[in-house]
């Protein structure tokens, strides 16, 4: 029990440092108190989700820059849909990098639209790994039989 | 210009140069030197016409240097066209001179020329001609002589004696004579026989006299004939025989001229004083010669021919005859002709001897050998030598082929002249004639006329160019003017398009932050839904959560604004027509200032008079917005005092209500307002017909004031009335802008108007239309029946002045006191004294007489409303539990009224709850809480009666008391969610935090505690989702009903359940791309018990609706399949727009419609609009809001079934 609590305890203040740090907003509350007994794996299910659409979102960004001549449009479309999700589920951090994406891509600037493509990819993976340690946390926690908080 | 005038004058030296510019040139030149000074004057004066203008008006100077330094490109530019214009003008001029100039004068010349050609051929033909009859004559003569002589020897051939040959020589002599008397020109005629006679007649033109000259006959025998025959055929008879014949005496006889006869004896005469006798040496082939010869006895040369006479063999020369003519008249008839015409003609032989000249100089040289025939370049005529001299300078020998020249500019000495030569080709005697003509004699005039013309032409053409110069200058000068004008214009206009752009940045940036903000807005407010639905929440933290939600919802709704703001600014606002109580928005909003003015003792008043109309059409969101910005600007400057907030009908003015006239409002301002009340009248005729009613306010406070200079520009954008506000009190200097915009767009007008004392009065109209049904009209309780008697115990001095003289008005007696003293004071004198002597007032004489008559009857009937200040009270000891213990003793005899302050803690709001005391009233009051306390009152007193009276005993008290409590809060929520967009201020969220609390506390008064609880929640719901009230309330009935019974928690959770289900049953589409949004929605609405399909773009979702009613006929029962579809705007493939257009396409003409709600990132409400072009429904903005979500969905499927 006692390391029930702790863990708890742990995944709290993991959490807690999560907002603090800004990489995740209340959107990610939201989500998790839709989680309930009949979706008990909400949160990683979207999150999961998330992860996929992420990662196909940033493949198509890297080619898409890649490309001699860009295609803003297709560029914009993509950040805005990577922007829609990473608002939905709460990463505050990528959303925010893909507001200034997109004014960069208005701008039709591809020095700025690559830099926040690597900022993104950063954030994301730095986001990934946050939240793949939190879920670990919590499959810990429910593990040692607690629950989640 | 100063180039211009240097050419001027170069241009016309230039062109007078064939001739010498005679003074008048230097004049001209004077003169252009003076126009060229006056002209730099002149524009030096022009360049700076404002500078010197300038030391009167400092202001204009800046501007001029302003503009001269930003037009300074274009000044010269100005200057490059002008000059270029100017030079162009003085070419054409030029030209045009030139022009005319050659056309007058070279055509002259020319028909000048040839006319004096023909002029000066003329003249030399002339005498051409006469030596040509000369020669003629000369040759016919010899001719004539010759044909005589031969007939006349061949008759005496032969002479045999002396006798026949004297006889021969006589015939000789005679017809010699008559050939010789008949022509007078000719000089002499010679014979000179073979045997050394000679016969000669000479004329001597010099004297006149004609003599006959012969060799002495003497020496001459008839032999000497054979001799001379001998000596002929031997060819040894020459000249030499005449002169050198020493032996022969010559003879001379003078002869009368005419008849012939012999006027003088014969003298013998030396063979010196011959003349020229034709010799055989001069017929050495036997044919005619000719040449020209020198006499002693002539000056001009003499052409002498000589013909031989042939035997009648013809074979031997028997004489020679000789004719010698003189040169003279021809040399006189040249004279002539030069003396008409001028100049100088001369004929010379080949070899350049002068044969006749057209002076008097001699032709002759006189040589030591003799006379000899003189060249012409040896002439003593110096016209004659120098025309010579130049010919032969120019030519030499080698004359052209026909030996003609002619010459028009030869310059001879000083002069000019024209110089022809003729050559006369006569056989043997080939001749020149030049002719020497001063060119002036026939070019004079000519020249002289021409140079007149040019000297006018040029002088004219300046004259045309100075004028045309100046003309230019001052037409350029004015559209140079008007180019700086242009050109500041332009700078303006490019400034003004500059800060539209930036405005229009800013709106844009605007937008978009507010989008931004919106987010975590959004989800502050959803946590916070979360966390009021949380069971965990103790009572305190309920209530915390709740503010913070209200304090969310108002930040949301300050959000809202500045999207609204930038409305404003691009002139898109459009003012919404829905009717509203005016009154109870002013009222509220009199409260949530009042809570902001608390510690600062400034005082809030609202006196609206009682003919306001109580329910207006219009925008009253923005009415609210006008009048809580002015408000808070008053308090942003006013630190003590009080800030009223008036208003009144328009017919109250008209009819000149004399409560309008109270306190600080003097007359004058009269003034003023009669200009307000023109604008006001105008604009009220204008809209009479529309039902619009002309409402004024003013808004007048006793803070710094606003200095007059400043009056107008305070409501300019970003105009503060002092600079060093912003540092004091912040603001951006807007809200005065938004007012006034907000005020024009209402149709009326704001004005700073003057006021006597500290502060500022503004005063302004808004034109608001009536109700259509005319409802809503003030409806005036009489209390004055009731027999109602108030005793106004309160703080705030206007505000009980203002309220005790409207209860005056409406028949309600009233006492003040401003203090606690007083307040006893009244009170024992009121319930004391009353009794034994009626009615007296110390404080307010003017409501004695008044107060005198009720108070004389029995006070049974009259009811007395105390209403106390609870700030009158000493709170920070005990005593006022004492003052309270005082008080308690008149409740019986009058009900008190509690006035609250926000912050009045609860237990002492408990304490009056326990001490029965009902009436617990927040500040500010205004005479809808007053009329309220009088209603409650006056129920309460009824029942009372009631109670009394047997008839009935129950106990309603309470419940109705209660009844009558809530009107105030409930009142107010209404008045709360109509105002929910209105406020700009960021303090409202405190505010309405505070009223919550205000009205949570008041709650606490109630005696019971649960519907406390649940009437919270109520109202929080309400206020929280703001959907249409009706729905809500029903819901909120709803939820009355079903936890009425229950318990706080109970209710939570009951509600929560309620909300959780709400959806039950209701079948969603839900068109939605990203992934991770279409989960959460899809959950969250799953969680409401909707069922939901989810589909990836907006093809999938047309498809989805058109696939499903073919399916099954299931469709008869549900006309669609889905009763909503949510749709993300976008999408790929087929966006949220297209998809809508789509679905609307196909169900044209079904008569079916499906809810469409947009589903969008996007904040703008230009986004909204496109929603709803396309024909969707709603909108909602991610991140979803779930509650918001829900009533929207609700509403919609609601509305459709």
């Amino acid at each position: 029990m006692e390391g029930v609590a702790q863990l708890r305890r742990q995944l709290v203040d993991y959490l807690t440092s999560l907002f603090q740090e800004g990489f995740l907003d209340n959107q990610f509350t939201q989500l998790q108190q839709l989680q309930d007994e009949s979706n008990p794996d909400f949160v990683v299910e979207v999150v999961n989700l998330f992860f996929e659409d992420s990662e196909r979102l940033l493949n198509e960004l890297t080619k898409a820059l890649d490309q001699p001549s860009v295609d803003f449009k297709k560029v914009d479309s993509h950040v805005h849909q990577l922007k829609g999700s990473s608002s939905s589920i709460g990463a505050q951090r990528v959303q925010n990098v893909c507001i200034a994406f997109r004014n960069y891509c208005e701008e039709h600037n591809i020095e700025g639209c690559l830099n926040c493509l690597q900022q993104v990819k950063q954030e994301y993976s730095l986001v990934k790994n946050k939240l793949e340690t939190l879920f670990k946390l919590e499959q810990q926690l429910l593990a040692a039989g607690g629950s989640v908080p | 210009m100063k180039e211009m005038e240097d050419r001027i004058p170069s241009s016309a030296s230039a062109e007078s140069s064939p001739t010498p510019v005679p003074p008048m040139g230097s004049n001209l030149t004077s003169v252009f030197k003076r126009i060229t000074r006056r002209l730099a004057s002149f524009r030096k004066s022009n360049l700076s016409p404002r500078g010197q203008r300038s030391p009167r008006v400092d202001v204009e100077q800046e501007e001029f240097q302003y503009a001269s330094t930003t037009c300074l490109s274009s000044y010269y530019s100005v200057f490059v066209a002008r000059l270029t214009i100017m030079v162009m003008l003085a070419i054409l001029i030029g030209m045009l001179t030139i022009l005319t100039w050659h056309f007058t004068k070279d055509y002259t010349t020319k028909s000048i020329n040839s006319l004096a050609y023909d002029l000066r051929y003329e003249l030399l033909q002339r005498p051409i001609l006469r030596m040509w009859n000369i020669l003629n004559a000369t040759v016919e003569i010899t001719t004539a002589q010759v044909k005589l002589s031969e007939y006349v020897i061949r008759r005496y051939d032969n002479p045999i004696n002396q006798a026949q040959q004297v006889e021969l020589y006589q015939v000789m002599k005679d017809v010699t004579w008559a050939l010789f008397a008949s022509r007078k020109a000719l000089n002499a005629i010679t014979i000179n026989y073979k045997n050394g006679f000679v016969q000669a007649f000479h004329r001597d033109h010099s004297s006149n006299n004609t003599f006959y000259i012969y060799s002495d006959l003497v020496n001459y025998s008839i032999s000497g004939t054979h001799d001379a025959y001998v000596m002929s055929s031997r060819g040894d008879w020459n000249d030499e025989s005449i002169h050198g014949n020493l032996s022969a005496i010559w003879y001379r006889q003078p002869l009368d001229p005419i008849t012939g006869e012999r006027i003088g004896k014969p003298r013998p005469i030396p063979p010196d004083e011959l003349i020229n006798i034709a010799g055989p040496s001069q017929v050495p082939d036997g044919t005619a010669s000719w040449h020209v010869s020198v006499s002693k006895f002539t000056d001009s040369p003499l052409l002498s021919a000589a013909l031989p006479i042939w035997d009648a063999s013809n074979e031997n020369i028997v004489a020679v005859v000789g004719v010698t003519t003189a040169f003279y008249s021809v040399s006189q008839l040249m004279k002539e002709l030069v003396e008409f015409h001028s100049g100088h003609i001369y004929l010379t032989s080949p070899e350049g001897y002068l044969l006749a000249t057209s002076t008097n100089t001699p032709l002759l040289m006189n040589t030591t050998s003799g006379r000899k025939l003189m060249m012409a370049i040896d002439s003593e005529d110096p016209v004659i030598r120098q025309g010579a001299q130049w010919l032969q300078r120019v030519y030499g020998n080698k004359f052209p082929p026909d030996h003609e020249v002619h010459v028009e500019n030869a310059r001879l000495g000083h002069k000019q002249y024209y110089i022809d030569s003729f050559f006369l080709n006569l056989k043997r005697l080939p001749m020149f004639g030049v002719i020497i003509m001063p060119r002036s004699y026939i070019m004079g005039k000519v020249d002289e006329r021409a140079f007149k013309t040019l000297v006018i032409l040029i002088s004219a053409s300046v004259c045309i160019l100075v004028v045309g110069c100046v003309c230019i200058f001052i037409l350029t000068n004015g559209v140079s003017k008007e180019m700086k004008l242009r050109a500041e214009l332009i700078n303006q206009l490019d400034a003004r398009r500059r800060a539209e752009a930036s405005s229009n940045y800013k709106s844009q940036f605007l937008a978009n932050m507010s989008h931004e903000l919106r987010t975590p807005m959004a989800a502050v407010i959803g946590l916070l839904d979360i966390l009021i639905c949380d069971d965990g929440l103790n009572n305190e933290q309920f209530a915390t959560v709740t503010q913070i939600r209200k304090c969310s919802t108002a930040l949301l709704r300050l959000l809202n604004n500045i999207l609204d703001l930038s409305k404003v600014e691009s002139g898109k606002l459009v003012l919404e027509e829905t009717e509203f109580d005016l009154g109870r928005e002013l009222e509220g909003l009199v409260d949530m200032f009042t809570v902001q003015c608390i510690n600062r003792n400034v005082e809030t008043v609202l006196d609206l008079s009682d003919d306001m109309p109580k329910l207006v059409v219009g925008d009253s969101a923005r009415v609210v917005q006008i009048f809580a910005n002015l408000i808070s600007n008053s308090i942003k400057f006013t630190t003590s005092g009080h800030i009223i907030l008036r208003g009144w009908c328009e017919t109250s003015i008209t009819s000149d209500d004399g409560e309008k006239k109270s306190l600080e409002r003097k007359d004058s301002r009269s003034t003023i307002k009669a200009r307000l009340k023109q604008h006001g009248n105008q604009a009220k005729r204008a809209c009479k017909k529309e039902n619009k009613v002309t409402l004024w306010f003013e808004v007048d406070d006793t803070g710094c004031g606003i200095d007059p200079s400043k009056w107008e520009t305070v409501f300019e954008s970003f105009e503060q009335a002092d600079p060093s506000t912003t540092r004091t009190h912040g603001g951006t200097g807007l809200g005065l802008c938004i007012v006034r915009t907000l005020v024009n767009k209402m149709g009326g007008a704001i004005k700073v108007v003057p006021k006597n004392g500290p502060g500022t009065l503004m005063r302004l109209y808004l034109l608001l239309r009536m109700p259509v049904d005319g409802a809503g009209q003030h409806c005036q309780t009489e209390f004055a029946e009731n027999n109602l008697a108030v005793l106004l115990a309160l703080n705030g001095r206007v505000g009980r002045l203002i309220m005790s003289q409207w209860l005056q008005k409406i028949g309600v007696f009233t006492w003040e006191a401003s203090e606690w003293n007083e307040l006893t004071l009244i009170l024992q004198e009121l319930f004391h004294a009353k009794k034994s002597k009626p009615g007296f007032d110390v404080h307010s004489s003017q409501n004695v007489v008044q107060r005198a008559k009720p108070n004389a009857k029995d006070m049974k009937n009259w009811f007395f409303v105390i209403v106390v200040d609870l700030g009158l009270l000493d709170l920070s000891t005990e005593i006022w539990k004492e003052q309270l213990n005082f008080l308690d003793k008149y409740s019986e005899k009058a009900k008190f009224a509690w006035i609250l302050d926000h912050d009045t803690s609860n237990a002492i709001k408990m304490e009056l709850q326990g001490r029965g005391h009902q009436l617990l009233i927040n500040k500010p009051l205004y005479k809808a809480k007053m009329i309220q306390i009088l209603e409650a009152v006056i129920k309460e007193r009824n029942h009372e009666l009631h109670k009394r009276s047997p008839n009935a005993p129950r106990t309603v008290t309470d419940g109705n008391l209660h009844e009558c409590l809530e009107i105030d809060p409930i009142h107010f929520d209404a008045a709360s969610s109509d105002e929910s967009d209105m406020s700009e201020i960021a303090s409202l969220s405190s505010v309405m935090g505070l009223q919550f609390e205000e009205k949570h506390k008041e709650r606490i008064t109630n005696p019971h505690p649960d519907g406390r609880v649940k009437d919270c929640l109520i109202e929080f719901t309400q206020i929280q989702t703001r959907v249409r009230k009706c729905e809500k309330e029903e819901q909120g009935e709803q939820i009355l009903t079903t936890s009425c019974a229950k318990d706080e928690d109970c209710s939570c959770s009951g509600k929560v359940e309620n909300e959780k289900k709400s959806l039950q049953g209701l079948r969603i589409l839900l068109a939605e791309d990203t992934p991770v949004l279409q989960r959460v929605a899809t959950i969250m609405l799953e969680k409401m018990g909707a069922t939901v399909v989810a589909v990836g773009d907006g093809v999938q979702a047309v498809d989805a609706l058109k696939c499903m009613p073919n399916a099954d006929d299931s469709r008869r029962k549900s006309p669609s399949p889905y009763d909503l579809i949510l749709m993300d705007c976008q999408m790929p493939k087929m966006d949220g727009y297209e998809a809508t257009k789509a679905i609307r396409k196909s169900e044209s003409g079904t008569g079916l419609h499906i809810p469409i709600v947009a589903l969008t990132a996007h904040a703008m409400s230009s986004d909204e609009a496109k929603c709803l072009e396309v024909g969707m429904d709603a909108y909602l903005t991610k991140p979803i809001d779930s509650k918001l979500m829900v009533a929207t969905i609700l509403q919609l499927t609601k509305r459709m079934s």
